[in-house]
């Protein structure tokens, strides 16, 4: 029998399938479960929107909302504030070691943000170490627990969110624009003002709207410096892990508004940017403007500052972590005691850490590049549902899918819960929106016709994707392992919910340390976290170069 | 060597017939071109042809066999398009090696092959160089070289030329030409350039709107259009009521400005028209004048460079004609 699919479509429509068949059983099957604890009552027999009403009844989650909201926000706005004139500089100023600059700026995107939440605290905590040496000059800084603490991690550690597409835009204004204006008698600020600012606020805004969703969905941040303040994701993590009795319904009630908030920040967000979409086609990257030597001290200064200052808390982790701890006490030796503390106890968690992370960069690998070119390449039927699916993950917070993870796979056909396997599903369904994308820009890049003639001169769609189309996404997949494995590696808000025994990654150790007051062992373990992740990055980082140089 | 058969063939995008029910038939060894405006259906079929675009009815063969539900790398075509598509990847003798690698040739016969296919698009000594150390139109000979080398049933050139100057784009056009003569392999080369494609092919079938207006001779469509739009396409031409310029029948006729003279140098029985030259523009070896009739047509008329025969602007003179260089079209 023949199959009714012409045979164009066919390798598309397999791909599209197996990529719709896997989000549906651990994407959009957990979500559903956690949609349907939030509306089911006590007994779980029927429909009511009794959890919902009480959740928002008490002041308390309703203060939930309003802080997590209200953090996010403010973080957007400065990091926004503070990103926008960097780039600028960036993109148009003399600064000396702009190479170095936009390397050391993209590192927080790689960098577990809790350990910089965590640094902090060691810092300027109510025991930190810049505290107690400003107190004993009579200065008191205040707490740094709470909102100003988050807002201020959440700005040192997503501020590349904006910088690094808004770096882009400003180089991809098309330079005769700003001449037409300065042509029409505009002034240099003016036209910056007019003509400039217009065309990257497209660029702005989504970066803006990633920090965003970023300090929605984070976890391990507002779980070392929130004390008291009650957060969005914490607390549907504190519902149903609890030390009390788990509540499925009430976590599921947080786990949906936090994905509804989400949702609708993307579709506002889509709805305002499809009106303002400015196409210029640069020819050449507008020259560096010239500017008085006072000027461009202050923006060298300025560049500088901000890109060390978010770096300055993973220093200070890895220097701590080389110093002497008495419980929570910090004395000034030198000492290996920490890592040795960390690594006599249990080498586990860091076998599990590298083998999750290799077996999560791969699954999400092997899904995220054909999904994303078949989505690119066939705007049909199944190619775009999946990719509304595939982008859907971005809008779940870890926490969110873990709780669906649970509540779906503990019992029933599929029981996943209690090993290994759940952590690495999870963290795959998580990074494949990035795979997808990355691998769907790449695609875009790489002409049709070159398939056409490989097919044309005799290999099947299959071999000519193996040997044309994945050859020239080398480069890209290669970076796509490597940003999947270091983020996998540092992944806490659906680990600290997913592990269970002998399955505890290093994330979980410093989390675990963290609650328990080993300061010690919660810095080596975030140490040897910061080594983890830098190590690929570096490597990566070396072999494009040398790549693109050869 | 293979005749290609295309029968009741149609395509809709949406609510566009992009082809429709298209009925062609092409000689072995044939060069025949597909040839109109863009958005007249040409692309999509010579896409269906190569497998890249489904077909909503009718069939294509090559000479005895169905081809149009075989898959795409089945077709035993080569295939030349517009951007070139030359491998970045791969030098240029592993380009030209692919399709041969597919069809698992021996090594030292594959060599042999790519060398020959090489030497016959001028690019001998080229093989380890890689694409982006080459110019357009070297590109675009190892494109030809990679679709020749496998001797293909069919030759597809889907725009080969658009993306080259237009100096290259005339020597390219007889190399092509003279390589698919010698070679004899049946070809279907699609452009938009009228000039092209009286230039390569053998014969032209000009579509307009996802139908063939006009299947020919290159020669017999530019002097018989058999329609306006064939008229038109095929190059400058005055449409006109036959009235107006003196001839006592109710028809559209086209004239070419090149059948117009001036009376001095016309054979006695032509037609005269007593005329205004309007504009004169001088192209180098050809000189366009637009002229008004008495009662107010403009017609175009288009002469050799000749020194002391060039009117002025506003000069009062007498054209003169053949009448059986008229086409009637309806």
């Amino acid at each position: 029998m023949r199959l009714a699919v012409p045979h164009r479509q066919r390798l598309p429509l397999a791909i599209a399938s197996l990529g719709l068949l896997f989000l549906a059983v651990f994407l959009l099957y957990p979500l559903l479960n956690v949609f349907g604890a939030s509306m089911l009552d006590s007994e779980g027999q029927s429909f009511t929107f009794a959890n919902y009403t009480k959740m928002l009844g008490r002041p308390f989650y309703r203060a939930a909302i309003f802080n997590t909201v209200g953090i996010g926000a403010a973080a957007t706005v400065i990091t926004t504030v503070l990103a926008v004139p960097l780039a600028f500089a960036l993109a148009r100023l003399p600064i000396p070691g702009k190479a170095a600059i936009l390397a050391l700026a993209a590192m927080p995107l790689v960098l577990p943000s809790f350990v910089s939440a965590y640094a902090i605290v060691l810092l300027l905590g109510n025991s930190g170490i810049v505290t107690k040496a400003l107190q004993e000059v009579g200065l008191d800084i205040g707490s740094i627990y709470g909102a100003g603490g988050i807002v201020l991690v959440y700005t040192l550690t997503l501020y590349p969110y904006v910088l690094l597409p808004t770096v882009a835009a400003f180089k991809a204004v098309d330079v005769s624009m700003e001449e037409a204006a300065q042509g029409l008698g505009s002034s240099p600020a003016r036209t910056v003002r007019t003509v400039i600012l217009p065309i990257v606020l497209p660029a702005i805004l989504a970066g803006a709207l990633l920090v965003f969703i970023e300090t929605l969905e984070n976890f391990g941040v507002p779980f070392v410096l929130a004390e008291d303040l009650p957060i969005f994701a914490v607390e549907a993590f504190k519902l149903f892990i609890g030390e009390t009795a788990p509540n499925p319904a009430s976590a599921g009630v947080l786990a949906t508004l936090l994905i509804l908030t989400t949702v609708l920040v993307l579709l506002v967000q889509r709805r305002f940017l499809s009106s303002r979409r400015f196409a210029t086609n640069a020819r050449q990257v507008p020259p560096i403007l010239k500017i008085g030597p006072a000027f461009r001290i202050l923006a060298t200064v300025y560049c500088w500052s901000i890109v060390l200052l978010a770096l300055v808390p993973f220093f200070a982790i890895v220097v701590l972590s080389f110093l002497e701890f008495r419980g929570p006490v910090l004395h000034g030796n030198f000492s290996l005691a920490n890592f040795a503390t960390l690594f006599d106890r249990d080498l586990r968690p860091m076998m599990n850490t590298l083998v999750f992370a290799s077996a999560a960069a791969l699954c999400t690998t092997l899904i995220g590049v054909p999904v994303g070119y078949v989505v690119t390449r066939y705007r049909s039927g199944v190619a775009t549902v999946l990719d509304v699916v595939a982008t859907l993950p971005f809008a779940v917070a870890g926490t969110v899918l873990a709780i669906g993870f649970v509540v779906s796979f503990n019992s029933g056909p599929v029981i996943l819960t209690g090993g290994p396997l759940i952590l690495v599903l999870a963290y795959t369904v998580r990074k494949v929106p990035f795979a997808v994308r990355s691998a769907s820009a790449i695609v875009h890049q790489i002409d049709v016709s070159l398939e056409e003639a490989s097919i044309s001169l005799g290999r099947s769609p299959l071999q000519s994707f193996l040997r044309v189309v994945v050859p020239l996404m080398l480069g890209g997949i290669l970076s796509g392992v490597v940003l999947t494995w270091v983020t996998v590696a540092s992944e806490l808000s659906a680990t600290v919910v997913l592990y269970s025994g002998q399955w505890r990654t290093m994330t979980v150790v410093m989390f675990q340390a963290l609650e328990g007051g080993g300061a010690g062992i919660a810095t080596a373990a975030a140490s040897t976290l910061i080594v983890l992740t830098l190590i690929p990055v570096v490597l990566l980082y070396r072999l494009l170069r040398r790549y693109e140089l050869g | 060597m293979t005749g290609i058969v295309i029968a009741g063939v149609s395509r809709s995008f949406g609510t566009v017939r992009a082809v429709d029910n298209v009925d062609l038939t092409v000689e072995e060894g044939e060069f025949f071109t597909l040839l109109g405006p863009s958005g007249c259906g040409k692309t999509t079929l010579l896409r269906m042809i190569a497998g890249f675009c489904e077909l909503d009815g009718g069939e294509i063969r090559f000479g005895e066999n169905r081809i149009d539900r075989l898959s795409a790398h089945r077709r035993d075509i080569g295939m030349v398009f517009q951007n070139y598509a030359v491998f970045p990847n791969l030098t240029v003798a592993g380009n030209v090696a692919y399709g041969l690698k597919a069809r698992r040739i021996p090594a030292d016969e594959e060599a042999r092959q790519v060398d020959e296919a090489l030497a016959l698009v001028q690019l001998t000594g080229y093989g380890e160089r890689k694409p982006h150390e080459l110019s357009g139109g070297q590109l675009q000979r190892v494109a030809i070289a990679r679709a020749l080398v496998i001797r293909p049933q069919v030759l597809l050139f889907d725009e080969p030329l658009s993306n080259l100057d237009a100096r290259l784009r005339v020597s390219m056009r007889a190399e092509i030409r003279a390589l698919q003569k010698s070679l004899g392999i049946t070809a279907i080369y699609v452009t938009h350039d009228q000039e092209e494609a009286m230039s390569v092919s053998d014969r032209i079938a000009l579509m307009n709107a996802g139908r063939l207006e006009q299947v020919g001779l290159p020669v017999d469509i530019y002097r018989h259009p058999v329609s306006r739009f064939a008229a038109e396409f095929m190059g400058t031409t005055n449409l006109v009521k036959a009235t107006a310029l003196g001839l006592a029948v109710p028809h559209w006729v086209s004239l070419r400005p090149e059948a117009l003279h001036f009376a001095e140098e016309a054979p006695a029985g032509w037609q005269r028209l007593p005329a205004t030259v309007a504009r004169i523009e001088m192209l180098g070896p050809l000189t366009r004048l637009e002229l008004t009739l008495d009662n107010g047509t403009l017609i175009r008329m288009a002469t050799l460079d000749a020194p002391h025969h060039v009117p002025a602007v506003g000069a009062v003179v007498s054209l003169a004609f053949d009448t059986t260089r008229l086409t009637v079209v309806p």
